[in-house]
């Protein structure tokens, strides 16, 4: 364990870390019709917008191609089923 | 030292508790991902999309992990974990962690006990507070 202490590198972070918040906000306002209507696929979202695909690799060339400068793009898979779910792996 | 989290919604309308952290991808860069505080997990492992994302080569295969649904097919790959502190400074945790390769197998990333041991973790619903404690931050329990 170890900190990071290097300013620049701080602003750095806290820039990228903006933009992922701005990205996850957009969802969070989202959530009913993102997460009813894509099921089983995987979403990115990127500059304050969604992309869908069948794989991770598919949905991230699509958001890195529409917001090359975005370093804080959320993504996610969306389980096919709704169900309660136990994690402890 | 405290690292802040939040209860964040999931796909299936259930808050649970999560905190926010940066991974190390393949090519130096660092990638933001919300990670699951559980208290159950023996390790932390990463979800098949992030581990796309991370582009990260795997060490070795690993049996597998196992939950409740069984065991899921998994790798492990090296790389460094980085959360922010209540300073807003940067801690990064260096290791060797768990991923798994199919999508359905799970869908955030989970933080275990290879790093929350380290810490006290809060994982507080009625009281909206998920963080970890440690060095010099402390927590009471108080009778009201």
């Amino acid at each position: 364990m170890e900190e990071v202490t290097d300013p620049e590198e701080l602003a750095k972070a806290r820039a990228q870390d903006e933009r992922f918040a701005r990205n996850s906000a957009w969802l969070q306002a989202h959530i009913p019709e993102v997460y009813s209507r894509y099921r089983g696929k995987c979403i990115c979202i990127a500059g304050e917008e969604l992309f869908v695909a069948d794989t991770p690799e598919e949905v991230i060339a699509m958001a890195e191609a529409a917001h090359p400068e975005d370093d804080g793009s959320l993504i996610r898979y969306i389980p096919k089923e709704k169900m309660a779910r136990i994690y402890a792996v | 030292m405290r690292f802040n989290g939040e209860w964040l919604s999931c796909d299936d309308g259930i808050v649970r508790p999560a905190i926010r952290g940066e991974i190390l991808a393949d090519d130096g860069s660092w990638k933001t991902f919300e990670f699951l505080v559980d208290t159950g997990a023996d390790r932390t492992v990463f979800s098949a999309v992030t581990l796309a994302k991370l582009r990260l080569q795997p060490l070795t295969a690993q049996e597998g992990i196992s939950g409740l649904g069984g065991s899921a097919d998994s790798v492990i790959v090296e790389t460094q974990i980085r959360l922010t502190r209540e300073t807003s400074s940067k801690v990064v945790f260096r290791g060797q962690y768990a991923a798994v390769t199919q999508l359905d197998s799970l869908d955030i990333d989970v933080l275990g006990r290879d790093i929350t041991g380290l810490f006290s973790a809060i994982v507080d619903q009625p009281g909206d507070v998920v963080c970890l404690l440690g060095q010099r931050h402390r927590y009471t329990i108080e009778h009201v």
